[in-house]
């Protein structure tokens, strides 16, 4: 990896290198930015900006953060920003965003698997934003606590504390449930 | 621990699976694709910013009128000030100092005492009915 961060800072060996980040990173960008927005439409072209972001502010990457930090931080800001824009263009609220996303993967056409799988992800989107990039990135990413920590610059016993409400809200709603 | 205890038992009820996918051989051709719409020269020369002359003085231009207002403001109080005393002190009003040294004047407009008793007799006697007020 340190390898890389110094072919990606060699102008004669940036965009090479700029290729090999877009194959090793495409599929975890996506599946991050996809659980926050989800719709696939939207994620595809939520990772292109990030791509095309990460390419254009290279130069800004001094290699004293991981690459993985920086280009999960990038899609992270461009998922929340585009939430944002989505709210305003819809004219809903903060509170009513997981009605907004419900209607969403109500919509989704890219989906594989039972009524179970939809109502969890929109049980994962009436989570609060930061609960659900937490839950998102521990729960189906199996990321370090330091690595969440490094990326949405918070303690890890904030992320902890998220995480924990996050995990037993969906536990309770299924409980309940069955 | 107790998150990792609720973590396996979410797991158990629901697996770590969302249902979510994407079209086949998505994430090889969105690399390819990515690959294509990148531009080749991203070291682009940050050109010198131009700037109009009137750019380069207006914060010296600013900068004067604050000062000039400033000083506007403390001529109309200065001014304020001199005026106010200038009606009352003869030491700086010219037209009331030649007023006050003329005798003639004096005598005319001018009462040393005034008894307050005169002035309402003269006040009944030029028809002052106290009923009417």
């Amino acid at each position: 990896m340190e390898q890389l961060t110094r072919r990606l800072q060699d102008p004669a060996t940036s965009r090479m290198a700029f290729n090999e980040v877009i194959r090793l990173y495409t599929e975890p960008l996506y599946w991050q930015i996809r659980r926050m927005v989800q719709n696939h439409d939207d994620a595809n072209d939520l990772l292109q900006n990030v791509f095309m972001k990460a390419w254009t502010n290279i130069e800004s990457f001094r290699g004293d953060a991981k690459l993985t930090t920086w280009l999960y931080k990038i899609a992270i800001n461009e998922s929340l920003t585009f939430l944002e824009k989505e709210r305003k263009r819809l004219g809903v609220s903060m509170d009513e965003e997981a009605s907004m996303l419900a209607n969403t993967i109500e919509a989704d056409e890219w989906i594989d698997g039972d009524d179970l799988r939809k109502e969890l992800r929109k049980v994962i989107a009436a989570l609060p934003e930061k609960q659900r990039l937490v839950f998102n990135m521990k729960y189906f990413d199996d990321m370090k606590y330091e690595s969440i920590s490094e990326i949405l610059g918070t303690s890890v016993g904030a992320l902890k504390a998220s995480y924990h409400h996050a995990v037993n809200k969906i536990v309770k709603y299924f409980s309940e449930k069955s | 621990m107790k998150d990792d205890k609720f973590d396996i038992m979410l797991a158990e009820m629901i697996g770590r699976k969302d249902g979510m996918t994407v079209p086949d051989g998505y994430f090889s051709e969105f690399a390819a694709r990515m690959d294509s719409m990148l531009p080749d020269d991203r070291v682009t020369e940050k050109q010198p910013a131009v700037r109009t002359r009137w750019q380069m003085v207006r914060p010296y231009a600013y900068l004067a009128a604050m000062f000039a207002g400033i000083w506007c403001m403390l001529q109309m109080f200065h001014l304020m000030g001199v005026g106010s005393q200038g009606i009352v002190s003869p030491d700086t009003n010219p037209v009331l100092a030649e007023a006050i040294s003329d005798d003639t004047f004096m005598d005319d407009y001018y009462c040393m005492d005034v008894d307050e008793l005169d002035f309402m007799d003269d006040l009944y006697a030029s028809g002052l009915d106290i009923t009417n007020l």
